[in-house]
């Protein structure tokens, strides 16, 4: 497999945390955790249940902050207050609760929080643009290959497979620095998988980071260019994916061994 | 792309907005039936004199319950809008009877009104309090406030500008009615064409959710509160004005009143779901019943029990919408 795979020696990351840690009450979440994604690369977070990997996901994507540790992008200290703060970096999350609103259409859902708004004066007024949304969501939607059928469907009527699939949608949509996929395929039936698969390349092609969560070791061999590995909280080491077995990552994962790649 | 995703195989995916529409074409209906009804046997009710006290009745609580559909499909509550009409009402009665122009008096009272709804909802979105207890405590204090500035008294001032404003009509329509209506129309718009409206619906629906797609839920929640509390306080100058005195008293127990006709209107104690067409005909509709009963000399009470009924059918019935929800 020829890849564009970021030369991790010379190159500056995208994005480089440094020892963060979380901790909620006295559940020890991560503890100094090292993480670091370039431009264009895909990197897989794996580890077992509870070893902290949506943690590391939220706090890189604004959604919680850390207690401690430091986050930079470009090099560039970053200290995000909220989603907010790391949407305007360019970095887009899938969350693995999904994080859509429920009783929006599937429009209105692609478009939260970067809506569309009339021309001229009804634009100053606030007024939305919905036929504007409406069509630019069904392109996105066509372009990704994923069919609706109705954009005016509200969420909450969507099946938990087709809910992921918008959640996805709008991830790709509209990263543009950072795409952080939190077990993006848990819901998803054979064909979709294999096309959020191929929508993780086609992004990471473009230059976006793509950090990739899953429990699927064969999806993450396929897709992954580096392979992180969280356990308990810690970082216990990176695989190559090209290079190491799925033998290597479970035991890794489960504490079998321990390596430092 | 070979693989598609397939969202095809949905069962009536518009099932909940047209059921949202039976709900409201099925108020209509009964508003319609009632008033064929009320006009057939109650004398007195189909007469203009009748439509227009009607109009002006039910702008005061209408005005609160535009409030409540705000505040409602944020999924919070406002418990406080009645007890701050009534503080609105001393405070402007008393502003006019110690000389302040109108217009100030009128300025100081919104101003009050925005205020205490931006002490809602600082403590409900930076302090998390729930809204219910927050705006249940407020209740308690604005009541306290209004009955020591008033001295437990009605409070008489000379205003003729704004006693004949309420009791005037402009084209045919109460001019009281006329602030109702101009508030819905604001309202509406807000609410449902533009992106700070939508806001609203996303919070109601997820919070979290909203979070994350970077909308500021805390600023969004301090001008649901803040438009809340200034159609309040609008609500109780109105009422000082149709009675030309400010009362300690006025507007005790309104809140329940509006939160009721929101929620006849469609509007979901759960968030996410109301609209101001919805509340207008719930209004309406309370007005009706309780105007066409008393012309046929019911024991006042009666409407309250028909109201009460209603309600819980009409919550009973809209569970029917989203039969899925409950898995999403
Ligand atoms: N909001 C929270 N409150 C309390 N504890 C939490 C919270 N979020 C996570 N935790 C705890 O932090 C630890 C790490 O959780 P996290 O969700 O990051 O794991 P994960 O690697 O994503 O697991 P999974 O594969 O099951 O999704 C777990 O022990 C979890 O119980
Ligand atoms: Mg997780």
């Amino acid at each position: 497999m020829i890849l564009q795979h970021a030369d991790t020696t010379s190159q500056e990351p995208l994005l480089q945390a440094r020892a963060v840690s979380k901790h909620y009450g006295s559940v020890r979440a991560l503890h100094e955790v090292d993480f670091e994604v370039y431009a264009g690369e895909i990197v897989a977070l794996i580890g077992d249940n509870g070893a902290g990997k949506s943690t590391l996901a939220k706090i890189i994507s604004g959604a919680e902050t850390p207690d401690t540790g430091t986050l930079a992008l470009r090099g560039a200290s970053v200290n995000f207050e909220s989603p907010a703060d790391a949407r305007k970096a360019g970095i887009e999350t899938t969350y693995q609760d999904l994080a859509l609103a429920p009783d929006l259409d599937v429009a209105a859902n692609l478009f939260l929080g970067r809506e569309l708004l009339r021309p001229g004066l009804l634009g100053t007024l606030d007024v939305l643009d919905r036929p504007a949304m409406r069509q630019s969501a069904q392109e996105h939607l066509r372009e990704f290959g994923i069919r609706v059928t109705s954009i005016d469907q509200r969420v909450d009527t969507l099946s938990g497979g087709q809910r992921q699939s918008i959640a996805v949608a709008r991830t790709v949509l509209w990263g543009s620095g950072i795409v952080i996929m939190d077990e993006p395929t848990a819901a998803l039936g054979v064909a979709q998988t294999a096309l959020v698969l191929q929508l993780v390349r086609a992004v990471s092609r473009k230059g976006t980071a793509v950090v990739f969560i899953s429990h699927n070791l064969p999806h993450v061999f396929e897709v992954a260019h580096r392979i992180v590995v969280l356990r308990h909280g810690q970082r216990v080491g990176s695989l190559d994916p090209s290079s190491a077995t799925m033998d290597n990552a479970v035991s890794l994962m489960t504490g079998a061994a321990t390596t430092h790649a | 792309m070979t693989a598609q995703l397939a969202l095809a195989q949905t069962r009536n995916p518009l099932g909940a907005v047209r059921w949202d529409l039976v709900m409201r074409l099925g108020l209509l209906a009964i508003i319609v039936a009632l008033a064929v009804v009320f006009s057939i046997t109650a004398s007195g009710f189909a007469t203009m004199q009748n439509v227009e006290n009607n109009a002006r009745q039910m702008a005061v609580v209408g005005i609160l319950a535009v409030a409540e559909t705000f505040v409602i499909i944020t999924a919070g509550i406002d418990l406080s809008v009645g007890s701050l009409l009534g503080l609105a009402g001393i405070i402007i009665a008393l502003g006019l009877s110690h000389g302040l122009m109108l217009p100030v008096a009128l300025a100081l009272v919104c101003g009050a009104g925005i205020g205490v709804g931006l002490i809602n909802g600082s403590l409900i979105s930076a302090a998390s309090l729930p809204p219910f207890i927050v705006t249940l405590g407020m209740l308690g204090i604005l009541r306290g406030l209004t009955q020591i500035f008033g001295n437990g008294q009605q409070v008489a001032y000379d205003s003729p500008s704004l006693t004949n404003f309420a009791a005037n009509s402009t084209l045919g329509l109460p001019n009281i009615f006329l602030v109702f209506l101009a508030v819905c129309l604001v309202a509406a718009f807000v609410l449902h064409l533009t992106r700070r409206g939508r806001y609203m619906f996303a919070i109601g629906s997820n919070m979290e959710s909203a979070r994350r797609a970077g909308i500021n839920v805390r600023a969004t929640t301090l001008t649901v509160y803040a438009i809340s509390g200034l159609l309040a306080a609008l609500a109780g100058v109105l009422l000082t004005a149709r009675q030309a005195q400010g009362d300690p008293n006025a507007g005790t127990g309104y809140e329940l009143d509006a939160i009721a006709a929101a929620v006849l209107g469609g509007a979901s104690l759960f968030g996410a779901r109301g609209s101001i067409v919805g509340t207008f005909l719930g209004v309406v509709l309370v007005q009706i019943m309780a105007n066409g009963l008393n012309l046929l000399n019911f024991d006042p009470q009666v409407a309250r029990i028909l109201e009460g009924a209603l309600l819980i059918l009409f919550v009973y019935l809209d569970r029917w919408r989203k039969p899925r929800l409950a898995a999403a």
